[in-house]
């Protein structure tokens, strides 16, 4: 027996035997908490797909990586579209001398040059029924033909045994560099959509080549490309070595030269040969590697923010300070809340049930206990990053903690009710002990307002089943924006955009549905931007929902992590990282003179 | 005695077919329909008709010939459990886990086997001295800590303080390397409950007759508890140990997840979080099957190692 086990020691230890040691390279490891589950570009919905693809996959267009206000800018695409005055076309011309990454399903293994007929395959791939793509709503009624065509691939069997010949008007290749989309009716955000990697352009060889297998082969023009894919274990990509020019910034914010963000400025990208990915789950595996210098850069855990972050003066404490690991803050433009079944006989035609609950929640408790006061308290819909966040909404308190007003209005809301209000159920995802503490906390705040309140905590699958149904009375839930334009905030709330799409709450206001109908084909103005103001105070005299708190992300990261500046919409950053090599050799010096200190 | 296997394993005829059938119930009819799981949070209902015709949901459960039941019986006879959510072959999946989670679960359970064996004989042998009672106060203690603490603290005080072992697998080096730690960690956390259990059945033997008469004639205690009590003892040894072989394949799921290994505790673990039934129907199957050929197995052991028992 015991030679059995060192057999099966042996063979398993024969998976891999690369390093990520090779001398003179740079290299990258990251930690992720969450598995990648998809890869394919047309159908990513999650972030950590996102984050990944987008080092892989590149896009039409892409924010500028050192500029504020967030700035969109070329990527794949020579200039900024050409749009016709009807607002309806918009003709893009398209890089020359880019290449896909050398692959098999290329006549001799040599990635060929990008063209515009890449782009019109990419998103008739989405349209395509058989693909099944999660992302075919963004896409939906916008382009002329289509939906016809996703008609038209309703008869084949499977996803590519669809011939891609079918002429769509709304997407034609007009030479092999310019590329065009026509519209049905006006999108203002097509541009911020562009910069995502859902439209990246796909290769038709690479799904005649891999068919059914094509979306784990994500080729694209991209810095790197994949080189190995451990499910839920362990991701690897090497720098392509055949990537266009691409330099660095040589302009940013005023403050960029001084935080020395410009030293790099002008230089050929990426600077790193390869990026490691590990997926660590738990925390605290998570934190000693980093604190080990095994990772560069790493998300704080809850339980370790005390000892690394000083929150009043955003700083680093000592014991980071001895290990030169400094602390970069990302405000993410999020919204989190607990939402109202607006459809509930209970609460929803209950406003002062409604206000009732959202005045017991203490959010600056919520705030302390459960993200050590990280998080920003949200005083409006639309975060201060987005364009048209209103300021003076704070000063208005609709999301002010008041126990003796809840009090009052609970009891309002029992006269409507006809008698005493029985117990709310709260749908919560996960059942994991952050989640039940989380829970119990709001739980324990409603409740001292007078109002029971059960927690049902599930699995996410049976959770989103149950909202997209509208089985949960409350649900806690929250929503990250992925582009400075505000419409996606107000598209959580209009009657035609029910669960599943992005109205959870079932709110339904004929006068914002109007507003909405009208502000949604409109690009920015002063115009539009009144329209949201009215639309968003709409919305928070309704209260379809508590909404509590906005995220904010505090990440360490060693000394030789340079060039890093947090950006919350591109998620393409990793080829403007450098690694100071000497200062990552020299650490392992430093820990073992701390280890001498500590003896 | 090959009448008497060749009847058990005709048995296992009609436990598989049970098996098969209270899988597909439990996860088809109890579980749901995972369309709109897979096609997301925002998906139109296009998108969820297609992929509940990809993945067979819109076909009839039972009475047809292309039923969602025969193709789940297809899948498990042919041992062709098709694709898993991510998409990669369950088959290939489950292969690539069996290693890493037995390189793990094997040493640990021998490592546990022998040491709290060949203790609780000792044990057994100074009972009511203070070294038993030491040890005894030990394994209650051991058996109060949660295996959590152990994994914790394992891992941070031998593998980040003093450094001797990785931390975390890191595929670009050999697993060996990474088993080290988290193998001694469930030998030292499971060691508590086996001496105990080892020792009650030691305690049982070393208080017979025979061992009496054994020590009378002269034995040295080395033959007596080696030679006798062992022998007599190995019923539910062998009982315990060969019903716990089928679970060694599932790994560790705690250790699994801290230190990483990639094997098919973590696999399970994966599969239940993201409602993956395809996986977790495969992996129950395969775990059924093992379970009912090594029930068989410690039957065939029983006559082996106690002459008394006979096969009818």
């Amino acid at each position: 027996m015991p030679a059995i086990c060192i057999l099966l020691l042996l063979i398993s230890g024969c998976s891999k035997k690369d390093d990520d040691g090779k001398s003179g390279e740079m290299v990258l490891r990251y930690s992720l908490i969450s598995k990648v589950t998809n890869i394919d570009p047309g159908n990513i919905q999650d972030v950590y797909g996102s984050q990944l693809v987008s080092q892989i996959c590149e896009s039409l267009y892409t924010y500028h990586y050192l500029k504020r206000p967030f700035e969109i800018i070329p990527c794949l695409a020579a200039d900024m579209p050409v749009i016709s005055e009807d607002k309806l076309t918009y003709t893009i011309s398209i890089k020359k001398g880019v290449f896909f990454h050398n692959n098999p399903c290329f006549p001799d293994g040599k990635g060929r040059e990008l063209k515009a007929q890449d782009f019109v395959f990419a998103f008739k791939r989405i349209a395509n029924v058989k693909y099944a793509s999660v992302n075919w709503g963004g896409l939906k009624d916008y382009i002329v033909g289509l939906n016809e065509f996703r008609e038209y691939t309703k008869q084949f069997k499977k996803e590519y045994d669809v011939d891609y010949s079918y002429d769509v008007e709304g997407l034609q290749a007009l030479d092999d560099y310019t590329f065009q989309i026509k519209l049905a009716k006006p999108w203002p955000q097509l541009i911020n959509d562009l910069t995502g990697v859902v439209t990246a352009p796909v290769a038709k060889e690479v799904v005649d080549y891999y068919k059914i297998d094509a979306p784990v082969h994500p080729i694209g023009t991209g810095p790197f490309k994949l080189k190995t894919w451990q499910r839920g274990i362990y991701i690897e990509l090497e720098r392509n070595e055949h990537y266009r020019d691409d330099f660095y910034p040589t302009e940013g914010e005023l403050s960029d030269i001084e935080n020395g963000y410009l030293e790099d400025a002008g230089k050929q990208m990426p600077f790193v040969d390869r990026v490691i990915y590990r997926v660590i789950e738990e925390y605290q595996p998570a934190w000693l590697l980093f604190l080990r210098g095994e990772f560069d850069r790493l998300y704080i855990p809850k339980d370790n923010f005390d000892s690394a972050v000083d929150i009043v003066s955003k700083a680093p404490k000592e014991f980071m300070k001895d290990r030169n690991i400094e602390v970069t803050i990302k405000d993410q433009p999020s919204l989190y809340y607990l939402g109202f079944n607006m459809k509930d006989p209970v609460l929803g035609n209950n406003k002062p049930l409604r206000k009732a609950i959202s005045f017991a929640v203490n959010r600056e408790q919520i705030n302390e206990l459960m993200y050590n006061n990280r998080w920003r308290i949200a005083h409006s819909l639309v975060h201060p990053l987005l364009d048209g966040y209103n300021p003076e909404l704070a000063e208005l308190n609709y999301m002010a903690y008041d126990l003796s007003k809840a009090k009052e209005l609970l009891r309002e809301a029992e006269k409507i009710h006809g008698g005493s209000i029985p117990p709310l159920k709260i749908g919560w995802p996960g059942s994991d002990p952050f989640s039940r503490q989380f829970a119990q906390l709001i739980q324990r705040q409603i409740e001292k307002a007078g109002i029971k309140i059960e927690i049902n905590y599930l699995d996410w699958p049976t959770y989103v089943d149950m909202m997209n149904k509208g089985q949960h009375q409350i649900f806690g839930s929250g929503v990250r924006f992925s582009s400075p334009d505000p419409l996606s905030v107000f598209s959580m709330f209009p009657t035609k955009y029910f669960a599943p799409m992005g109205n959870s709450f079932f709110y339904s206001n004929p006068e914002y549905d109007a507003l909405y109908e009208r502000a949604e084909v409109m690009f920015p103005s002063p115009e539009r931007a009144e329209l949201f103001h009215k639309m968003e105070k709409m919305v928070l005299e309704d209260y379809p929902a508590v909404f509590t708190t906005q995220r904010v992300q505090y990440n360490l990261h060693h000394e030789w992590y340079d060039n890093y500046k947090p950006h919350p919409f591109l998620y393409s950053h990793v080829k403007y990282i450098r690694i100071d090599s000497e200062k990552q050799r020299a650490y392992k010096e430093l820990l073992k003179e701390l280890k001498k200190k500590d003896q | 005695m090959t009448a008497y296997i060749i009847r058990r394993l005709l048995y296992l005829i009609p436990i598989v077919m049970g098996v098969l059938l209270v899988t597909f119930c439990l996860f088809t009819l109890v579980g749901g329909d995972i369309s709109q799981q897979i096609a997301g949070k925002n998906a139109d209902a296009e998108t969820i008709a297609e992929i509940r015709h990809e993945y067979g949901f819109d076909k009839p459960l039972f009475l047809a010939w292309d039923s969602q039941f025969l193709a789940h019986f297809k899948k498990a006879f042919t041992f062709n459990f098709g694709r898993a959510l991510d998409r990669e072959k369950i088959g290939e999946k489950i292969f690539r886990g069996v290693g890493p989670s037995l390189a793990l679960t094997v040493p640990m359970f021998f490592g546990t086997l022998v040491i709290s064996i060949s203790f609780a004989l000792i044990v057994a042998f100074l009972r009511g001295t203070v070294w038993d009672h030491i040890i005894v106060f030990l394994c209650v203690a051991g058996m109060s800590i949660p295996y959590l603490s152990f994994i914790i603290f394992g891992q941070y005080y031998f593998a980040y303080k003093l450094d001797w072992f990785p931390i975390f697998y890191d595929p670009s080096r050999p697993i060996y390397l990474s088993i080290i730690l988290p193998a001694l960690i469930g030998i030292v956390a499971g060691l508590g409950s086996n001496l105990r259990f080892y020792r009650t059945i030691m305690l049982d033997e070393v208080r017979s007759d025979y061992v009496r008469t054994a020590f009378a004639k002269g034995l040295t205690a080395r033959k007596v508890l080696f030679k006798h009590v062992l022998k007599n003892a190995m019923i539910p040894i062998v009982t315990n140990t060969v019903l716990s072989i089928p679970y060694l394949i599932l790994g560790s799921l705690l250790l699994e997840r801290f230190f990483g290994i990639p094997g098919l505790g973590y696999l399970m673990i994966e599969a239940i979080n993201a409602r993956d039934f395809f996986v977790l129907n495969a992996m129950t199957f395969i775990m059924a099957l093992l379970i009912a050929f090594f029930t068989l197995v410690t039957d065939v052991c029983y006559a082996w190692v106690d002459p008394r028992v006979k096969f009818d």
